[in-house]
């Protein structure tokens, strides 16, 4: 008795110490996570990036200007013109007011940051949140020693990076960050079963909620798990109070945001969790039922109590599939479809298909985004099966569904990572673990010292969780990570220890096999960490408005965009109306100030095709399309100068298509020649004379003598051609935007006067390019 | 004796051919719709097949125009098992539209004797390929009643993309006869529908019971287990982009139609060998790292133990490096580290 004091006080520094380390790595991981989102900034500058982010700076802009509820009640009419769009009821605001809230935090400190900063900057910050919700998460699943590898695999993963550098501005920022949490909450509420827990789960469910429309993950992955338990018998009543407070608040909360509203109850990827909280109950009724009633009389209970179950469950199903039929859609949203049946947006929906970032990942995009996590996830599913608990099954349920899912669309890939971050954690921690601790007992000149380390691994062997001790003499950061923190994990598992002394030599490897792997994994983990640094800072850094390229001669910086939209903003009146494919929307209302017809909500397909069919369509037809829209200036996107891949010219069989969906006289093989489609003097000639074609090369045979394209890689096929409808107004540096004026409507009196002349001048102008004045 | 009992009958029979010979245009006609009504009420999906002798036959022969359109699938047996033509689909859509066509339109609707889906083996009516010029397949080509041979249309690419609805659309586009819904067989024929529903809700007492029990197959952790690492396993393969996008297993070499091509370089696309070789070694590392750490050190024999262990290390080794050799060859990156610049 005595001789247990001394080492339990050993074991309270211990562990205070380990405790400090800990708090220490994670700051780390937070400076880590945070840091490596910066080469963004240090390559190009502090800028908004991409599409989407565009739209929600203005948003967060018009919030801090006006004030939340002239947000919530904000109609644009800077956009999708003639329509408009009401925006507080049709984005998730969990960005922007977080955003928003941050500024308004910051200023009432008096830090003047501007609103711009302040949304560069939120992706990154919110990256290390998710670090360290995600120690969280698998500090419950499997104790702290992966959950602090977890958190530093998170921090630097490629997947996630992507879609959080600074001035990614986007919901998936935050998103991430929600989903983590939420998950981490209701773990912690399965294993506690507190309702403190449960009740904060439905609160962090509803700021998930509030960000991001892959909520409807959540909403079905933690049903499935409940069950999934309830199905191999783990029923417990911590799993009620994790779930059912859950279900009933979270319901409610989510109804309160205007874009979701009664969806929560009405579509179909609702349905799972209501269907659970029916069975959950029908289970909790049975085994209250088992605990009140003698075996005997159980079993007479049980086939009533199954009957009417059944009979209620089949009641609602029943409900639920004459409630779902009634729906054209059968209740699900187009791209939650194609995640149940792969095939469906291929086959139906364009607009879902021409988004690059729903096509189905090859085996390199799992390389490049979750790389060495990919080896590993195996080792983390197996470790989770033994020994299987509530929360070790959430994790295995969490990364079979979330690969599942992104096996259909590359950009779930995103929902994957810190599935894949978690299981990896579990997977190296609990290699480290076995095999340091092979080391260390098998280390000849340590073999006196570490006898009290011995008996504790000796113990730990027996219980679940991972634990490693051992010497200093690797020094990867990493693995001083997990290493440092196992010993604060010692407290909990610390038991008599002398029982076990004779497993101890049987729970080792062979020492110099150990070495050697040990050595692999180190290097495999470094590799992770060349392979994140360069893919943050080459592969997904690059903000999209301003590029750059290397050459011979040293760096070039293309900043077209910003060159056109700011030409737009300086030189056109403030009501005028400029048409561009949805692509270039929310960059136009946000940088140049101008109504747009399109933008990147695609909420009105028809409007879509409407610009689509128009820049399809030859001069005149195109310019009665746009002249009813009211549209001034036309923008297209040329890359053919420079090299510029994602131009117009490139997305211009999607405006086919999608314009060919709605006005049948568009017909995509009118555009291509025996299926190939073309450009050179091959193309056929609706190609030649559609106003894609000649607003992009328009004057282009001005610039080498020879009209090459570089992106294409051929000569284009016509080169000198005039056009009547519309006029060049602006051409950026690099040719990459070009801007052109609608040429107003014939003078009609005048018209009248040259009757016989004009008539002849507009039937041969489109034939005879040049010969003649055009009748404008 | 004999002939002036006969007279009156030879010239009966001479205003018999007379008449005949005057009418023989619409008679022929309506015996030709007859005869293709009846061929083709003697097909299960109502496509008729045609060769040389019918085709002249039914379109040479009658003078145009003709009463009916032909819709004329040209199949070739021998092509069958080339998947990237998807003859043997094509026809099945072909024999879809038909039997929607018919199911749509009862025999005395006027439209029904308007439109015949038809189709010829490559094998059996050569002669008729050449006259159509017909010289890839597939190939589906509409003759409208004034059509002859050369003027008939072919059905482009994009119309037969979306299958047999969009091969509804350019018939109906074309013939302006309207072909209504498309009728696809359901996945499973009522009866075995009603089957499996009986056997369903017999199946569901006895499960309920066993669950209750615990003694499923569900309540065996290594089920769970093998499952879910064969999803993942499956995912990261990329063999949902095999499905979606219908990549084969492999290519011929274009070079070299001996040789066969496992791996396509360009990170856009994979072949379906290359992923799930990929795939494996992704899956194998995992596997063998689990298998040292919980699986080995239990055993008790330390030399089972050493090869054991330099045998899986190795071979992590290996499929990590081959990984990420196969990586950098497909995608063309060059990954490197940042180091500081006093160190080159």
């Amino acid at each position: 008795m005595a001789a247990s004091d001394a080492p339990n006080g050993d074991v309270l520094i211990r562990n205070a110490f380990g405790s400090v380390l800990a708090f220490l790595i994670l700051l780390l991981i937070g400076v880590l996570a945070f840091s490596i989102r910066l080469f963004s900034v240090i390559k190009y500058e502090s800028v908004i990036h991409e599409f989407d982010p565009y739209f929600n700076y203005r948003v967060t802009q018009f919030l801090t200007k006006n004030g939340i509820y002239d947000f919530w009640n904000w109609f644009d009419d800077r956009t999708w013109y003639p329509l408009g769009r009401v925006i507080g009821g049709t984005v998730y605001p969990g960005l922007t007011l977080t955003a928003g809230t941050l500024y308004w935090f910051l200023h009432s400190l008096n830090i003047p940051l501007s609103v711009e900063t302040v949304c560069v900057f939120t992706a990154p910050i919110f990256s290390a949140f998710a670090s360290w919700a995600t120690f969280l998460l698998t500090k419950e699943v499997k104790g702290v020693g992966a959950g602090l590898t977890a958190a530093a695999l998170l921090a630097m993963v490629p997947s996630y990076i992507s879609r959080s550098v600074a001035g990614s501005y986007d919901n998936e920022a935050v998103a991430i960050f929600a989903l983590i949490f939420t998950f981490y909450l209701y773990i912690k509420t399965l294993n506690t079963g507190s309702l403190f827990y449960a009740t904060l789960n439905s609160l962090s469910y509803f700021y998930m909620v509030c960000s991001w429309g892959g909520y409807t993950f959540i909403i079905n992955l933690i049903p499935m798990h409940v069950l999934l338990c309830i199905v191999t018998g783990r029923y417990s009543s911590r799993l009620y109070i994790a779930y059912a407070p859950l279900v009933v608040l979270g319901t409610l909360l989510a109804a309160l945001v205007p874009v979701v509203g009664f969806n929560a109850v009405m579509t179909s990827e609702h349905f799972a969790s209501f269907l659970v909280f029916i069975i959950i109950h029908v289970v909790a009724l049975v085994y209250y039922i088992k605990g009140i009633l003698s075996p005997k009389m159980f079993k007479v209970a049980l086939a009533l109590v199954v009957s009417i179950g059944l009979a209620v469950c089949c009641a609602m199903v029943a409900v639920i599939i004459a409630l779902v039929a009634s729906s054209p859609t059968k209740g699900w949203s187009g791209r939650s479809l194609s995640l149940l049946d792969p095939t469906y947006a291929s086959k139906y929906i364009p607009i879902i298909a021409s988004v690059s970032e729903h096509q189905p990942p090859t085996w390199p995009s799992y390389f490049m985004d979750i790389n060495v996590l990919a080896f590993l996830i195996p080792a983390g599913i197996i470790a989770c099966f033994s020994p299987l608990s509530d929360a070790s099954l959430f994790a295995v349920l969490y990364i079979v569904l979330s690969v599942y899912f992104s096996g259909v669309m590359v950009r779930l890939m995103l929902v994957l990572a810190p599935a894949a971050c978690i299981l990896s954690g579990i997977a190296l921690s609990q290699a480290f673990d076995v095999f340091t601790r092979s080391i260390k007992f098998q280390l000849p000149s340590l073999s006196d010292h570490s006898h009290i380390d011995a008996r504790d691994a000796s113990s730990e062997n027996i219980v679940p969780d991972d634990t490693i001790k051992t010497d200093k003499s690797e020094d990867t950061p990493k693995e001083r990570m997990t290493k440092r923190s196992k010993k604060k994990e010692k407290e909990p598992v610390e038991k008599p220890p002398t029982k076990f002394q004779i497993k101890k030599r049987l729970s080792v490897l062979p020492f110099e096999a150990s070495i050697i792997a040990v050595i692999l994994l180190v290097l495999l983990v470094a590799f992770y960490v060349v392979h994140c640094v360069w893919a943050a800072a080459e592969a997904y850094s690059a903000p999209s408005i301003v590029l750059t390229s290397h050459s011979n001669d040293g760096l070039h910086v293309f900043d077209d965009f910003r060159e056109a939209y700011a030409w737009l903003s300086h030189n056109t009146d403030v009501d005028d109306k400029v048409a561009s494919w949805w692509d270039y929307g929310y960059q136009t209302t946000a940088m140049a100030n101008r109504t747009v017809i399109v933008d990147n909500n695609t909420w009105n397909n028809t409007h879509i095709a409407t610009v689509g069919t128009a820049m399809s369509s030859p001069e005149k037809a195109a310019w009665e399309i746009f002249h009813s829209l009211d549209v001034k200036y036309v923008l297209v996107v040329f890359g053919g100068l420079v090299g510029y891949p994602s131009d117009d010219i490139n997305k211009f069989l999607w405006m086919v298509r999608i314009g060919g969906g709605v006005f049948p006289h568009i017909k995509e093989p009118d555009y291509l020649r025996d299926g190939q489609y073309r450009i050179d003097s091959m193309a056929t000639p609706t190609m030649l004379n559609c106003l894609m074609y000649k607003l992009s090369y328009y004057r282009f045979v001005e610039t080498d003598g020879k009209a090459f394209d570089r992106v294409r890689r051929t000569e284009i096929g016509k080169k000198y051609f005039k056009l009547t409808h519309f006029e060049e107004v602006f051409t950026t540096h690099h040719w990459m935007v070009r801007i052109y004026k609608l040429k107003p409507p014939k003078n009609r009196i005048r018209g009248k006067n040259k009757k016989s002349k004009s008539k002849t001048s507009s039937t041969t102008t489109s034939k005879r390019k040049g010969t003649r004045r055009n009748p404008f | 004796m004999a002939p002036p009992p006969n007279l009156p009958l030879f010239l009966v029979f001479l205003l018999v051919v007379a008449t005949l010979t005057a009418s023989s245009s619409s008679n022929t006609n309506d015996e030709r719709v007859e005869e293709l009504l009846s061929l083709q009420s003697r097909s299960k999906s109502g496509i008729i097949r045609l060769n040389d002798q019918s085709l002249s036959r039914f379109l040479t022969s009658v003078a145009t125009p003709r009463p009916y359109s032909i819709v004329i699938f040209f199949d070739a047996a021998q092509l069958h098992d080339k998947t990237e033509l998807r003859l043997r689909e094509l026809h099945q859509e072909f024999s879809i539209v038909s039997s929607s066509f018919i199911a749509n339109h009862n025999i005395s609707h006027p439209s029904r004797s308007k439109l015949f889906f038809c189709d010829i083996e490559f094998k059996e009516s050569q002669f008729s390929f050449t006259q159509f010029g017909v010289n890839a397949l597939p190939h589906i080509r509409l003759i409208a009643p004034n059509h002859s041979f050369k003027d008939s249309q072919p059905m482009d690419q994009g119309d037969f993309s979306r299958l047999a609805e969009s091969m509804a659309e350019f018939v109906e586009s074309k013939t302006k006869i309207s072909l209504g819904p498309i009728h696809r067989p359901p996945l499973l024929s009522r009866n075995q529908l009603i089957l499996i529903v009986v056997a369903f809700l017999i199946w569901i007492p006895f499960f309920v019971k066993k669950l209750v029990s615990g003694q499923t197959l569900l309540h065996d952790p290594k089920v769970w287990l093998a499952g879910s690492v064969f999803v993942y396993f499956f995912s990261v393969s990329g063999a949902m982009h095999n499905i979606i996008r219908k990549m084969p297993m492999f290519l011929l070499d274009r070079n070299d139609p001996s040789k066969l091509v496992f791996f396509y370089q360009g990170s856009g696309m994979q072949l379906g060998a290359e992923g799930f070789a990929v795939g494996s070694l992704y899956t194998v590392v995992g596997l063998l790292l689990a298998f040292m750490s919980q699986g080995l050190v239990k055993l008790k024999n330390v030399t089972v133990q050493r090869v054991v262990m330099m045998f899986a290390l190795l071979v992590c080794f290996l499929a990590v490096k081959q990984v990420v050799f196969l990586n950098n060859w497909k995608t063309g990156y060059g990954i490197h580290g940042f180091w500081p610049s006093s160190w080159n």
